[in-house]
């Protein structure tokens, strides 16, 4: 499934590091870390040590339907809200702790760590399912 | 509510286009005397309190077309609203700063490089208009703005009784810095940890805030607030608090994180907590700045304003003299 944000090209399903992820013309730059070997991460980077590239996977439905469960408890919604990729988290009410919730929440669930910058950038829940794609299958690559 | 200064204006129909006729159509707000040096001033709005769709109508007039744009694209009437009155705080505050000399609707925001809003402002005006520096909050009950002048301000504010979705102490894990998670782990009742997580939670925000540099700019693991114990004596005139003082501590080598802001809590309205971030003044010596002067208004801009400080509604819980 492609995702919302500007033109995105997905490549394939088993995505090597290397790839190069390009929105709108503007490389976007990554890290990953994995839930078990948090490192304390310098909150300015002028220059990575080494080029990190994004890779690129499109959520899968499951991935889809599992962030919307976990943004609906996250953000104790009623259970008849709709909650759905293109739901944007401003809209669903979501504040500042309300977000790191979910982040940490979805962290939790799919055994990653978001970085801030990355979170930064997420506007709507498929944008949050691509991330945690991404995020998923980088760490098993 | 039944509105006290309309007199007999028309309603707007709403594809009018004449700005001039919008211009006179609600009346003027009370000028408010600029803050001090060294004070803050904070509006609020409860939109419960705003029940009167004609008025909310009028306030959309005052938008600029972005805005309006905005708030038409969002989804869900409390929402909406919410974005109609935190607009309407700013324009009407920042305007009762000016003697009421430029109009809510003619104020022009942009952001600065990491995004925090500021007030642009215009060239070749007759008259200088002060230097205000402005923060907005909000909680789906209230909306809050804070102004100073020239000082760069940061305020968050949080009802009181909100009680994170995830396990306290995993989400300092995640976010706080070390000695914040020690600080938290050593309240053991549930309640007392919640409180002091929130209390952490808003001046952590206020100071993000206050920075301007946007939540990855400053991350929350790299810097610390703690409460340290007052050792002045208790002046008889100080308002009662808590007796502790409000202390950040950063990197030594961080160029970006700086140190030199000074806090205050109070607890507004009975429900809610409010975090205020100023930048200390580098000329005024250190004792003087312990404190910081705040005054208060509840507003429902054109219809009502009530000045809060001094009452019950404002309660200290530190930082303010």
């Amino acid at each position: 499934m492609a995702s919302v944000t500007g033109t995105a090209i997905s490549i394939s399903a088993r995505p090597s590091r290397r790839s190069l992820q390009v929105f709108n013309g503007l490389s976007v730059v990554k890290s990953v870390s994995f839930a078990g070997q948090r490192k304390s991460i310098p909150s300015i980077r002028s220059h990575p040590a080494t080029s990190r590239f994004r890779v690129s996977c499109a959520a899968k439905p499951e991935t889809l339907e599992k962030v919307c469960n976990i943004v609906k408890k996250q953000l104790a919604l009623p259970e008849n809200a709709t909650v759905a990729g293109h739901s944007k988290f401003a809209d669903l009410g979501a504040d500042s702790l309300d977000t790191v919730e979910v982040v940490m929440g979805l962290e939790e669930a799919f055994g990653i760590t978001v970085e801030e910058d990355s979170a930064q950038s997420i506007v709507t829940v498929q944008d949050a399912a691509d991330l945690i794609e991404d995020l998923v299958c980088a760490k098993s690559a | 509510m039944r509105r006290l200064l309309r007199g007999d204006m028309l309603p707007l129909p709403s594809n009018l286009v004449s700005r001039h006729l919008v211009v006179s159509s609600l009346p003027s707000l009370p000028p408010a005397p600029l803050p001090l040096r060294r004070e803050a001033h904070l509006w609020y709005i409860v939109p419960n309190e705003l029940e009167d769709t004609s008025l909310l109508q009028d306030y959309m007039e005052l938008l600029s077309p972005c805005e309006k744009e905005n708030v038409l694209s969002i989804k869900g009437e409390a929402l909406k609203k919410c974005a109609i009155l935190s607009r309407v705080l700013v324009r009407t505050t920042l305007s009762r700063y000016t003697d009421c000399k430029v109009n809510p609707r003619l104020f022009k925001f942009r952001k600065n490089r990491f995004g925090k809003p500021e007030v642009e402002h215009q060239n070749g005006c007759l008259w200088v208009p002060p230097s205000l520096q402005f923060n907005i909050s909000h909680t789906s009950s209230m909306i809050a703005c804070g102004v100073t002048v020239d000082v760069p301000i940061g305020i968050d504010i949080e009802e009181k009784r909100r009680k994170p979705v995830n396990n306290i102490l995993s989400l300092a894990h995640r976010y706080f810095s070390p000695y914040e998670v020690q600080y938290l782990a050593s309240f053991m009742d549930p309640e007392s940890r919640q409180s002091e997580f929130l209390r952490l939670w808003t001046l952590k925000e206020a100071y993000v805030k206050a920075l301007g540099r946007g939540f990855s700019g400053a991350p929350f693991r790299d810097f610390t607030i703690r409460f340290e114990k007052s050792t002045d004596s208790v002046v008889p005139e100080r308002p009662k608090s808590e007796e502790f003082r409000i202390m950040i501590d950063t990197a030594s080598d961080s160029e970006n994180l700086t140190a030199n802001w000074q806090f205050a809590l109070v607890e507004l309205s009975g429900s809610h907590l409010a975090a205020i971030c100023m930048e200390k003044d580098e000329n005024m010596p250190g004792t003087e700045q312990v404190f910081l002067k705040l005054k208060v208004w509840k507003t429902l801009p054109f219809v009502e304003d009530k000045c809060m400080s001094q009452t019950d509604a404002v309660i200290n819980i530190s930082g303010l003299c």
